[in-house]
């Protein structure tokens, strides 16, 4: 069942908008809704009009809501590994460990991990509480990264598990020749390597969360009247059918902003394509947005009724 | 007296067969230091400017590599030299 929706599209085509509108839409039908921004500059809280922090909030009677924290993500999972390494390690090769993990927290690759870090703990810990959680992504550059984060690192994962098991093969062969080599003292089989079970613990959860954008997620992009947004749509279905994630709708944002003559490109002909009016007033209560012309939306969502893309 | 005797013998043996062990897996015992000095370079080699996983996921494995990095720094010392460590090791004068 998909029930995590994702609102992708160009920064500024009006992602918090519909994702929060679509949100509290399908939580006004009966369903528990936990609306989540993954965009570094959050506001997902400006549009519901309230305050949120990392953990849910409620906003509506069946609509919670939160800003995931990047930052405490990438200082809890250095702190862990920080914490572990000094468990693991004799004294002395421990000493300074403050200073590189300070400049860690910089290493390229790890905000896509953090964001990666904050759905897993909500597809654990949040969701079995909702029956959906619709997340609005941060710009185009990150979003793509971030999904394909668990595809890149199954690569490299996969090959430093051939690797491990041809090392722990050897160090096997080597105990049985000569059980008194210092090979003895290190681990020899699978289940006692720690580095063979972490290896296999990180391929689980990427490809854990690998199937959850490819298989368990409605993948929404987002597009204005205007070809720069398409554009940058059509990379984004390019990129995302290489990781093997297909979009499920195309959603045109802001219609009537624009007199000139505007047609979808035929890219995305075969998606269904939904349509929310440009507010000329603006969107200035929680209430504005239920006017934008979500309930198409929802009802093709909840498979009630199917728009055909003209 | 025979009793001690036989106990030198013994160990004559022993040491004998040890030494064989240690030859036959001398060898071996080279390939795994460098695949675990490859191993650990795979991991690490984006601090130095090598190809490498993202990484976090090297944060996630650094934990439990504290012999993998010690063949690591080992191996570096050997680097200079790496054709006088192969011949040593076949015995080559």
């Amino acid at each position: 069942m998909r029930d995590n929706i994702f609102f992708l599209g160009k920064g500024g085509v009006g992602k918090t908008t519909v994702s929060s509108a679509f949100a509290m839409a399908l939580a006004r039908r009966g369903s528990r809704v936990l609306a989540v921004s993954l965009d570094p500059a959050h506001n997902l809280g400006d549009a519901l009009q309230t305050k949120l922090n990392g953990e849910p909030k409620k906003v509506e009677p069946m609509l919670d809501a939160l800003e995931v924290d990047l930052a405490y993500w990438v200082d809890r999972y250095l702190e862990d590994s920080k914490e572990e390494l000094k468990a693991n390690y004799s004294y002395n090769s421990a000493l300074n460990l403050d200073s590189f993990f300070g400049i860690l927290k910089y290493s390229p690759g790890t905000e896509e991990y953090a964001v990666l870090w904050a759905i897993e703990d909500i597809r654990r810990r949040l969701a079995p509480q909702y029956d959906f959680v619709v997340f609005d992504t941060p710009p185009t550059a990150l979003t793509l990264r971030f999904l394909s984060m668990p595809a890149i690192s199954g690569l490299w994962v996969a090959e430093l598990t051939k690797l491990r098991e041809r090392i722990l093969r050897d160090r096997q062969t080597i105990v049985r020749l000569n059980p008194q080599s210092p090979v003895a003292e290190s681990c020899v089989d699978k289940e006692d390597d720690k580095v063979y079970g972490k290896l296999k613990n990180i391929r689980t959860r990427l490809t854990s969360l690998q199937d959850l954008f490819a298989k368990r997620s409605y993948m929404s992009i987002i597009v204005n009247p205007d070809e720069l947004s398409v554009s940058e749509a059509i990379r984004i279905k390019d990129e995302l059918s290489q990781l093997g994630i297909m979009l499920s709708a195309v959603c045109l944002n802001k219609k009537g902003l624009s007199r000139a003559e505007w047609t979808l490109s035929p890219e995305f002909g075969q998606l269904p394509l939904l349509i929310c009016d440009f507010a000329p007033n603006g969107i200035s209560t929680r209430e504005d947005l239920v006017h934008i012309g979500i309930e198409p939306f929802i009802d093709l969502f909840l498979g009630k009724r199917y728009v055909k893309n003209e | 007296m025979p009793k001690r005797f036989g106990r030198i013998i013994k160990n004559i043996f022993k040491t004998f067969a040890q030494v064989n062990r240690e030859k036959a897996t001398g060898m071996l015992d080279f390939e795994l230091k460098e695949l675990e000095n490859i191993f650990a370079l795979l991991i690490l080699g984006g601090f130095v400017g090598l190809p490498s996983p993202p990484s976090p996921i090297a944060i996630e494995l650094l934990p439990y590599m504290e012999r993998e990095l010690i063949v690591l720094l080992s191996r570096s010392d050997l680097s200079h030299d790496p054709l006088g460590v192969l011949a040593s090791m076949l015995e080559i004068d």
